[in-house]
């Protein structure tokens, strides 16, 4: 789910601290990546007429069809992935509050289903929500990585955080999830878009928390006592509570505790019973992870095992033979050829000075109203031309 | 307020022909000593560095550093309306929306002159260290274009290997192998078809000629061509312009995997 509204805020206040990039830019480099998020996002995208992709024998393949193809995407750009499936997930989560959470679901999938004598449409958004990743998906998936020589590793608990450590560590580049909460994790930088698929033409986007921090003028800890106030995986929301009021709750309050305390006095705003934001707090600032140096931590790649993908993947899962023997093709050259250096290694970037960074911010500043005044001036529009529409009519 | 003027406005378009093909929005940097630019491929493995000293022009004056952040291609198009003997004049107020060129034929009383609009680009700068290369190489900058664009048909990489018998280009491809091997020559007739070799240790490195090929056409910004290597740093290749003023361009090397 990650953080709500996380990222328009950063888009804001820190436009500097977002990138983007062809997938090519990023070649050479180590990508640690969420993998139960990407295999819960080729189970939802990879399809075809609606229907999740299925062998003869009626088991779903999508999930090994996005992973081959879109980890071959990566290889073939020069990027290094490894994996981090998440383990158990965390106290808080598999709490009371998870459980509450999980009721409020299945009640929802059960309206859901009430619905589903209405249209075609409905029925597909309908098996969509649906959509779980089971125990055997992430087997089928750890096997398929085996056999491509790719590393994973299975994290304690979230994988985000696990992801995070990595990247913190230095052993990989940066985090590669859609979760924003893998910031929230302290990883200095996170690719969104990485596991898309080449036709959706995505550009990557690369956010650096360091200049997210500087733009938004805080610290890590009232950084996660704002994206707890957003809205995180832990705990419930707060109702009536947007980007822009978290932000200004924080930056008058300076954490939580204060904030906490001044909704208590205002009436506008119900906190509920069971909030206990110190232990999220924790789970974000010391998640259950395995160190950087655990033995688990030891990850190499490693050449394709490309007769053992034939017989898994054409014989059981019923892939093109072709297909998947030039994607092990692909996987080997890449682990032969020399990799391409970065400049960034040998030469540093010269820190602006002062002004430079004030004249920086000014023109974002400006650019940001701009576009708000532009977009207020369009709503004016439209609603006058609608206004003018009735009054002709 | 800005105020440059090149002899030649050739000099210029061999320039911006060179590098905007790397690069397609740099910052001018422009300041009493000259005229600068820096900027790295999209990629970040190549970096190009330009100094063209204010001795390079005549008259030249600037009285506050300013950057000019032009798209390349527009100041390409604009370019190529200037005759190669045309004298330019680059204009630039001090807080600029606008960069102003006049090229003045020598022979008529022909004067063109164009605006190009400037960009804000907020650029990364990188320091780039003083190094002590293990070996330098000076060479006629033909000759080293003809052996980028002959080893780039056999393979993506070329090994420029640099020992005291001299320097071996070599690489490696799908179709077969490839070598050229260069030794220290001086000729007094005809210096500029020496090649030097400096050397204080033996050095072995990869590059992509991709992007070699890519820097070769500055052959045309002069007669030589130096590069400079040491191991695990990215190579230098270098083509001197008059006055002292330069175009460089840093390449990344392409190493082996670390296990």
């Amino acid at each position: 789910m990650g953080i709500k509204h996380l990222y328009q805020l950063i888009s804001e206040n820190a436009p500097e601290a977002i990138k983007t990039g062809e997938i090519k830019n990023q070649f050479g480099r180590k990508v640690a990546i969420d993998a139960s998020m990407s295999i819960y996002s080729f189970l939802i995208a990879v399809r075809s007429d609606g229907q999740q992709l299925m062998n003869e024998s009626g088991e779903t393949t999508s999930h090994l069809m996005g992973l081959f193809y879109r980890t071959l995407r990566m290889v073939d750009n020069g990027i290094k992935p490894l994996y981090v499936f998440d383990g158990a997930p965390p106290k808080l989560k598999s709490g009371e509050l998870a459980k509450r959470f999980q009721r409020k679901t299945e009640a929802q999938a059960a309206a859901e289903e009430a619905k589903e004598t209405g249209t075609a449409e409905d029925v597909e958004k309908f098996s969509r929500r649906t959509v779980r990743v089971t125990r055997e998906h992430n087997e089928e998936c750890r096997r398929l990585l085996k056999l491509m020589g790719i590393p994973y590793i299975v994290a304690p608990t979230e994988a985000e955080a696990q992801c995070a450590l990595l990247a913190r560590a230095g052993k990989v580049y940066a985090a590669a999830s859609e979760d924003m909460d893998t910031l929230t994790f302290n990883t200095p930088i996170l690719l969104r878009h990485l596991t898309f698929s080449e036709q959706r033409k995505e550009p990557i986007q690369e956010i650096h928390l360091d200049q997210a921090l500087e733009g938004l003028e805080m610290q890590r800890e009232q950084f996660i006592d704002l994206c707890i106030l957003l809205g995180c995986d832990y705990l419930d929301p707060i109702k009536g509570i947007g980007p822009s009021t978290a932000l200004k709750l924080i930056r008058e309050h300076k954490d939580l505790e204060g904030v906490v305390e001044h909704m208590k006095s205002n009436t506008k705003y119900t906190i509920p019973d069971d909030w206990p934001f110190a232990d999220a707090r924790l789970l974000f600032l010391e998640p259950d992870v395995h160190a950087a140096d655990h033995p688990d931590c030891d990850f190499k790649w490693e050449a394709p095992d490309e007769e053992g993908l034939v017989k898994y993947l054409v014989e059981e899962k019923h892939f093109s033979e072709d297909r998947v023997r030039s994607g092990a093709a692909k996987l080997k050259k890449n682990m032969k050829t020399a990799q391409q250096s970065r400049l960034e290694g040998f030469f540093k970037p010269v820190e602006k000075t002062a002004e430079q960074k004030a004249t920086l911010k000014r023109k974002a500043e400006e650019k940001t109203a701009e576009k708000k005044k532009k977009q207020k001036q369009d709503a004016k529009d439209k609603k006058a031309s609608k206004t003018k529409a009735k009054g002709g009519a | 307020m800005l105020e440059a003027r090149l002899e030649q406005a050739s000099m210029l378009k061999k320039v911006v022909d060179a590098i905007k093909d790397l690069v397609q929005d740099c910052n001018f940097d422009c300041n009493d000593s000259g005229i600068a630019l820096q900027a790295m491929d999209n990629s970040h493995v190549a970096l190009v560095s330009m100094l063209l000293r204010s001795e390079a022009f005549q008259p030249f004056r600037c009285d506050r550093n300013i950057a000019l952040g032009i798209n390349l291609s527009s100041l390409t198009k604009v370019l190529r309306a200037a005759q190669s003997d045309d004298q330019l004049t680059i204009k630039a107020e001090d807080a600029p929306d606008v960069v102003n060129l006049v090229f003045e034929s020598k022979n008529t009383d022909r004067i063109s002159e164009y605006d190009i609009k400037l960009m804000d680009i907020d650029q990364e700068h990188l320091g780039i260290p003083e190094t002590d290369y293990a070996a330098t190489i000076a060479m006629p900058a033909p000759e080293f274009q003809r052996i980028c664009r002959d080893l780039s048909a056999l393979s993506e990489s070329v090994s420029i290997e640099c020992t005291k018998e001299g320097v071996k280009f070599a690489c490696q491809g799908d179709i077969g192998s490839g070598s050229v091997q260069l030794r220290a020559s001086s000729d007094v007739s005809n210096p500029d078809e020496n090649v030097e070799i400096e050397l204080s240790e033996p050095v072995s490195l990869t590059f992509s000629l991709k992007y070699l090929v890519n820097f070769c056409k500055a052959s045309g910004l002069s007669t030589r061509v130096r590069l400079c290597l040491s191991s695990e740093v990215p190579l230098l290749v270098e083509y001197p312009m008059q006055e002292n003023s330069y175009l460089r361009f840093y390449l990344a090397p392409k190493i082996g995997d670390e296990e």
